[in-house]
């Protein structure tokens, strides 16, 4: 016999209610459609070395955590998890992976 | 399903059966075999997604490995090219290319053989197609069906166009003279932008499933988390050309 109970399990489909409004995503794709003209008009001022690269790269990183946190949901599917372990591990993962490319990039770059 | 049998229904009387029933829809509830699929995770969010998740993580490494790859690759590449190494010049030279390869030797940049006008309007296209893939899981969350096929014909159509461009563009590379064997950096160009364009392809399958499901009628709004599964596939795919537009377009 099944008990009544109080509290409402966490349903794997309940993140689906947080998710943004259409309006969101719409202003979403604009601010990522006036990026990419940005970084494409950039390119094309002449400029050299970290002065055309740093704001490039910069750019770059502000529409892909854009389009992670809005598009994929990430901003709203990480308040729904229990706990942070999760959230912890991927972070791990994602900090060791960049230590990984740059010791590569290092070790090419002064032929360790 | 709890075993429930017409015998036990008959002894439990009228009041009894209900609460059988009862216990056997908590009992669906909480095994996760209910109509809608619904269950408890410990995370609160759900398996399939967690798999996703796991699955773009061990994507992200490889797309990384391809991006180191052709960043080590250019370089060596131009480094090769501007000390005039007759074996790396002959790699790029088809006997009509001399202008272009010069230009390269003079801007110490592979850039002279991309057309950026192009490969931003090719950006556009996969940026609009991610807004219309989530407008497609919106419309299925919401059970507008009308919506979810109109939104995911239309990602279908703007990711069919990306493709296209892409092997437009890959004609005109191999016109003017970058092959895939010729030199370390076509080799590493194709891998990288050839390896993005696969996995476009695959996300158009399983768009092109999902719409056909649709027309059958197999998409309904319980089943809205497939529909976003394969949007976050496609918006990953989307976020590895904003990197690739940036790291190998527009940085020279």
């Amino acid at each position: 016999m099944a008990t009544a109970t109080t509290e409402k399990p966490i349903d794997a489909h309940d993140d689906h209610e947080h998710h943004p409004t259409a309006k969101t995503y719409w202003i979403t794709f604009l601010a990522l459609l006036i990026l990419t003209a940005v970084e494409v008009a950039w390119s094309y001022l002449g400029l050299s070395g970290p002065a055309l690269v740093v704001p490039l790269l910069l750019m770059m990183v502000v529409k892909f955590l854009i389009v992670g946190g809005v598009f994929m949901h990430l901003q709203t599917d990480l308040k729904v998890l229990n706990g942070y372990w999760f959230t912890l591990t991927f972070g791990t993962a994602v900090v060791l992976a960049v230590c990984v490319y740059i010791i590569v990039f290092a070790a090419f770059r002064w032929d360790i | 399903m709890s075993d429930i049998t017409v015998e036990d229904i008959e002894a439990a009387g009228t009041e009894g059966a209900a609460k059988i029933e009862d216990a056997a829809v908590d009992h669906d509830e909480v095994d996760g075999h209910g109509a809608h699929e619904e269950h408890y995770t410990s995370l609160g969010l759900s398996n399939m997604k967690l798999a996703m998740w796991l699955f773009l993580g061990s994507e992200c490494l490889l797309f990384g490995a391809l991006i180191s790859t052709y960043l080590l690759s250019k370089t060596r590449f131009i480094i090769e090219l501007v000390a005039g190494n007759p074996d790396v010049i002959a790699g790029i030279s088809d006997g009509e290319n001399g202008e272009l390869v010069q230009e390269m030797i003079d801007q110490q940049s592979v850039e002279p053989f991309f057309d950026i006008p192009f490969t931003s309007l090719s950006s556009f296209i996969l940026l609009m197609s991610s807004l219309t893939m989530v407008l497609a899981h919106k419309a299925v969350s919401e059970g507008n069906y009308k919506n979810l096929r109109i939104w995911l014909s239309t990602t279908l159509l703007l990711g069919a166009t990306f493709m296209a461009g892409q092997v437009y563009e890959f004609t005109v590379f191999y016109k003017e003279g970058l092959t895939y064997n010729g030199s370390l950096f076509g080799t590493a160009f194709y891998t990288l932008t050839g390896f993005h364009g696969a996995h476009v392809t695959g996300g158009l399958i399983m768009l092109g499933s999902l719409l056909l499901l649709s027309f059958k009628g197999k998409m309904q709004q319980d089943r809205a988390e497939t529909v976003e599964l394969v949007g976050l596939y496609w918006h990953f795919v989307d976020i590895v050309w904003v990197l690739i537009f940036t790291i190998v377009y527009l940085i020279p």
